[in-house]
């Protein structure tokens, strides 16, 4: 029987939330957000590769984890290696215990790879590399979530997938991050079209004032006029707090 | 309308990869009569033995008597190795008399089809689908397309074998619609880059192929499995001639858009 509290639209229910690429950027800024929506006794996992910045969220959120009962975790992992998405997943099924409601796992986590011609890439190295990353990483650490709890009515599973809009457009000397963007696209299409009861999301949240975008302003010179996270964060929320979009969408911040 | 077609593919140096059996050795053989004489053909796949008997087969046709050569090269794409020695062979049949480059990036894997996306946990599993269904055919690309550089009167056409699986998700295909959905965004991106390339994704359809066996015995959603099954025996999956055909013609009209998608039946098919 569900508690009252999850009937709450306002609220993600007692859940299990686990957000990649959590100490910076769009992550980070998520993962604020999606705190206020969980009820008590909701875990939140961060994973990420810097330690310090995790622990600096640590404090951040402390006593506001504590008022609302909230369990944290920061788990510092390079999530392009296996012991990363295994340790992850590790702490994910410790943590899974059987009054969770709702699994959320948001694959945040990413690189910009090298911004430059097709004909530049002859090294497989640094190709295998990035997809490595970029696509291997997300399917292994939701493949390794999936498996955390047996599926039971009243448990909801919610996947969403950091896109862009260059899952959809080709972009000139893009080839790596439109590549791997069009990869997990179709990868997540698959889940959803195979498990009816994961819902996911492919969430495309704009141009963001983060460090990447400084970093794509610096290489191409060109100016997104950043959003600034936040604005982006809150409509990933609503989102995933109405649920009422179809499963494998593609959605973009600008369309909804 | 008419649409002219030229009435052959040039003197051409054609790269086709995946070239010892299925659609590659399909392509390998139908292009062979298309282009002129003084034309070059490197073949490659992981299968020396199949590639030499393609190559002694084609040095007996009317094509191979009137001099097409026929370099063959065992090589597993995915290794820096294999790479290496295709380009390297394509630089050394490739002369000033070339008029154009055609590489045909054919050589696939399916993946496991047995399984649904939840079961794909090992990360080694992944990373090695993708290298070889997506990044050594970059890389290849790449190399071959530094190797021979634009020039005055040369034409540079790359193809991609696709599959509805690029645009549309299937059950228990996963690493399969995620290679080609890679693999079709990599190649409007290159399209994008470099407007005197003629760039093609080509569709071929559910062909009669080891490939296809292996989908109808092993696919793990029942209706996808079921479709398979029941395609072939109803006689309704092409022969790779049939489905060459239509690429061949593609090119010889060369109308296409660089970077589109084409199917062999056109806009409306729905079955891989």
């Amino acid at each position: 029987m569900s508690d009252i509290n999850s009937t709450n639209p306002m609220s993600l229910g007692r859940g299990i939330c686990i957000i990649t690429g959590a100490s910076k950027g769009f992550g980070r800024v998520i993962a604020h957000q999606v705190s206020r929506s969980l009820e008590p006794r909701s875990v939140l996992l961060l994973v990420a590769r810097s330690g310090t910045l995790l622990q600096e969220m640590k404090e951040e959120l402390q006593s506001f984890i504590e008022g609302r009962q909230l369990v944290l975790h920061c788990i510092t992992v390079d999530l392009s290696t296996k012991e990363g998405v295994d340790e992850t997943v590790r702490v994910a099924r410790q943590e899974a215990v059987d009054e969770i409601e709702h699994v959320l796992l948001i694959n945040n986590a990413a690189s910009l790879g090298n911004i430059s011609k097709f004909e530049t890439f002859t090294n497989p190295d640094e190709v295998n590399s990035y997809l490595s990353l970029n696509v291997s990483s997300p399917l292994a650490l939701t493949a390794g979530i999936l498996q955390l709890c047996p599926c039971r009515p009243g448990l909801r599973w919610s996947v969403v997938n950091l896109s862009s809009t260059l899952a959809l457009q080709a972009l000139p000397s893009w080839v790596l991050y439109c590549t791997a963007k069009a990869a997990r696209n179709m990868m997540f299409s698959v889940l959803a079209k195979e498990q009816q009861n994961v819902k996911v999301l492919s969430y495309s949240p704009g141009p963001m004032d983060t460090d990447m975008q400084k970093e794509i302003l610096r290489v191409t010179q060109v100016n997104h006029n950043p959003l600034p996270c936040h604005e982006s964060a809150a409509k990933l929320m609503k989102l995933l707090l109405d649920d009422d979009f179809p499963s494998g969408a593609h959605l973009d911040f600008f369309d909804v | 309308m008419s649409s002219s077609q030229r009435a052959d593919l040039g003197r051409a140096l054609c790269i086709i990869t995946g070239a010892s059996r299925g659609f590659g050795r399909t392509v390998a053989r139908e292009m062979s009569r298309l282009v002129k004489p003084g034309s070059a053909m490197v073949l490659t796949a992981r299968s020396g033995e199949d590639l030499r008997a393609l190559q002694a087969e084609l040095a007996e046709s009317e094509a191979g008597r009137a001099g097409l050569k026929v370099q063959c090269v065992p090589a597993d794409l995915a290794q820096m190795e294999g790479l290496l020695s295709v380009v390297s062979e394509a630089e050394a049949a490739f002369s000033e008399h070339i008029d154009h480059v055609i590489l045909v990036n054919n050589a696939a894997s399916l993946g496991d089809v047995s399984r649904f996306t939840r079961t794909f946990t090992e990360m080694a599993e992944v990373d090695s689908y993708l290298s070889l269904n997506v990044s050594s055919c970059l890389c290849l690309t790449a190399r071959i397309l530094q190797a021979l550089p634009s020039r005055p009167g040369l034409q540079r056409s790359i193809i991609n074998i696709t599959s509805l699986c690029a645009l549309q998700p299937f059950c228990s295909w996963a690493l399969y619609c995620t290679g080609k959905a890679a693999r079709e965004m990599m190649f409007r991106v290159l399209a994008a880059e470099e407007p005197d390339l003629r760039v093609l994704s080509y569709s071929p359809g559910p062909l009669d192929t080891e490939m296809q066996a292996v989908a109808r015995s092993s696919t793990a959603d029942p209706d996808l499995r079921k479709t398979f099954s029941d395609m072939f025996a109803a006689g309704q999956l092409l022969t790779c001639e049939a489905s060459c055909a239509k690429l061949m013609k593609l090119l010889l009209e060369d109308s296409f858009t660089s970077g589109a998608h084409i199917d062999v039946f056109g806009p409306d098919h729905c079955v891989p």
